[in-house]
């Protein structure tokens, strides 16, 4: 077995150094102005259409959907707007404030952005992880309704493991009674944001996308917490968050406590957001980098370059396998505190204990 | 600093798409999973509790019959002990009454000895008296003639003769 992947490793870095010592004699202008920073953004953000795996050329060409300054509504597939070419006004900024975006000219000659409801990559990717989410959970309940108390197996079991961890594990020992009330928000967010971290994780095409890396999908996740934490939120958390038992000089004359709490009130699902947002893009910069690495040294020759490649493909796989492990951490991180947040917000009279045991 | 502008489009589409995933997976997804999850765990709890008692009922049932056993092992100790003594006590009675119907035969038989005895005696004396009489009436008949003395005299005699006997 040690054996075979010697030899495997041994032929990919023959393989490897014989294409690039290739490339540089042929010395295409690309390979040579290699810009990694470019690169790494480029797989970090967003993009309007979807590359097809091992090809730069071939890509799934995704719906544009903007509104322009008069406020008609847009809708054409994105290939037009491949390699700089205009549609009806539109185009892919190259340079400014909106690098990468559509942008369009006004009457007056102005650049502007126009409104840019786009279905994107990540928003495909959304949809593909809210099709799966669906699929997967939809199956455990279509095995329930079918054989009752059967015990599921293989892939519904492995899904109905982690339901019950989530549920039992997070939801129902801080939650108590009030479980079956916010296990459905809980238990789709879990699910959802490991579906996503996971997808995301996948190099090529279903997946890539790093969505949960993005700010925008963490915020609308950690805003719906955010929502269900206050809108659901009981009189006596109210309470105390405008008058808490503290002694009065602290929140009389100067209402110090209360602007504590509810400054917190704001920090909690910000913390979220950025937390997720962090690791994730985090790890795929990582990653990003380490791939990089293999072409910043091609202009080393081939020998060099063989055993960057080697040492970058063992980091790479290393952090693949730690980004395994933290999506599913983040994922579990993310609910056990919307979990936390919303009990923190369900509190009836004076349960002081409950509340202080639940704070640690 | 693209990085971190959320952006429009993005934050609209994840939020209509999160929205309706929920909405879906509230109305047709958890609340059957978690109903059954907690059906389920809570059938076998039963089940674990149901063996459980069947167990100590088995283990209860094989306790009641040892002391079944013991009790009519001892039941049967008794009964035996009684038959013995029951036994030695008809043989004893038997023995009494057969004691006893053998004296009565016994009684019967001196009483009906007795009375043979005494009428034999009666009968004896009666014909040795009428031999004595004969005797004497023949000795006499030469001597004498029937002399009513003399009978009485030989009655006498013969009383006498009885009673040394």
């Amino acid at each position: 077995m040690r054996k075979q992947i010697a030899y495997i490793v041994a032929f990919l870095l023959m393989a490897f150094s014989f294409n690039l010592s290739a490339q540089e004699t042929s010395g295409t202008e690309e390979e040579k102005a290699f810009n990694p920073k470019e690169t790494i953004f480029k797989h970090l953000l967003d993009e309007y259409s979807w590359e097809l795996p091992f090809s730069h050329e071939h890509k799934i060409s995704l719906p544009v959907i903007v509104r322009d300054y008069k406020g008609d509504w847009n809708i054409f597939w994105s290939s037009r707007l491949e390699h700089g070419q205009q549609y009806e006004g539109f185009y892919i900024a190259q340079d400014g404030p909106n690098k990468g975006k559509v942008e369009s000219v006004d009457d007056q000659g102005n650049r502007y952005r126009p409104l840019d409801l786009s279905i994107t990559k990540n928003v495909l990717a959304l949809i593909i992880a809210a099709l799966l989410c669906l699929w997967c959970v939809l199956s455990v309940a279509r095995w329930y309704k079918k054989k009752h108390y059967k015990a599921p197996r293989k892939g519904v079991g492995a899904i109905e493991f982690l339901i019950e961890f989530i549920y039992t594990g997070v939801i129902k020992s801080t939650l108590g009674d009030k479980a079956p009330r916010f296990a459905p928000y809980l238990l789709t967010i879990f699910f959802f944001i490991l579906l996503m971290n996971l997808l995301g994780l996948i190099v090529i095409f279903p997946g890539g996308a790093n969505l949960t890396g993005n700010i925008a999908v963490t915020m609308v996740l950690a805003l719906c917490t955010f929502i269900v934490v206050n809108v659901k939120g009981t009189k006596e958390y109210w309470k105390e968050t405008f008058w808490p038992d503290v002694p009065l000089w602290l929140k009389f004359p100067l209402p110090i406590m209360p602007l504590i709490e509810v400054f917190g009130i704001f920090t909690k699902p910000a913390a979220l957001m950025v937390r997720l947002f962090a690791n994730m893009m985090g790890g795929h910069m990582i990653i990003l980098s380490l791939i990089s690495l293999i072409f910043i040294f091609g202009a080393f020759g081939a020998v060099v370059v063989g055993g960057i490649t080697v040492i970058s493909v063992l980091f790479s796989l290393f952090m693949l396998m730690i980004d395994t492990l933290v999506s599913f951490i983040q994922a579990y991180v993310f609910t056990m505190l919307s979990t936390l947040f919303i009990s923190l917000a369900q509190v009836e009279g004076h349960h002081e204990g409950k509340t202080e045991k639940v704070e640690k | 600093m693209e990085l971190f502008t959320p952006e429009i489009g993005l934050v609209f589409w994840m939020f209509v798409v999160f929205v309706i995933l929920f909405v879906i997976l509230a109305k047709f997804g958890w609340p059957y999973i978690l109903r059954s999850l907690d059906e389920r765990a809570e059938f076998i709890d039963k089940g674990v509790e149901y063996a459980q008692e069947a167990k100590s009922h088995l283990d209860n049932a094989q306790a009641e019959a040892k002391a079944l056993l013991v009790e009519a092992q001892k039941q049967q100790m008794e009964i035996l002990h009684e038959a013995a003594q029951m036994k030695t006590q008809i043989i004893e009675e038997a023995r009494q009454a057969a004691s006893v119907e053998a004296k009565k035969v016994m009684d019967a038989a001196a009483v009906s000895i007795e009375q043979a005895r005494k009428e034999s005696e009666l009968q004896f004396r009666r014909e040795v008296s009428q031999f004595a009489l004969q005797i004497a009436e023949k000795m006499v008949r030469k001597q004498l003639s029937d002399d009513k003395t003399q009978v009485e005299m030989v009655d006498k005699l013969l009383n006498e003769i009885e009673n040394q006997n």
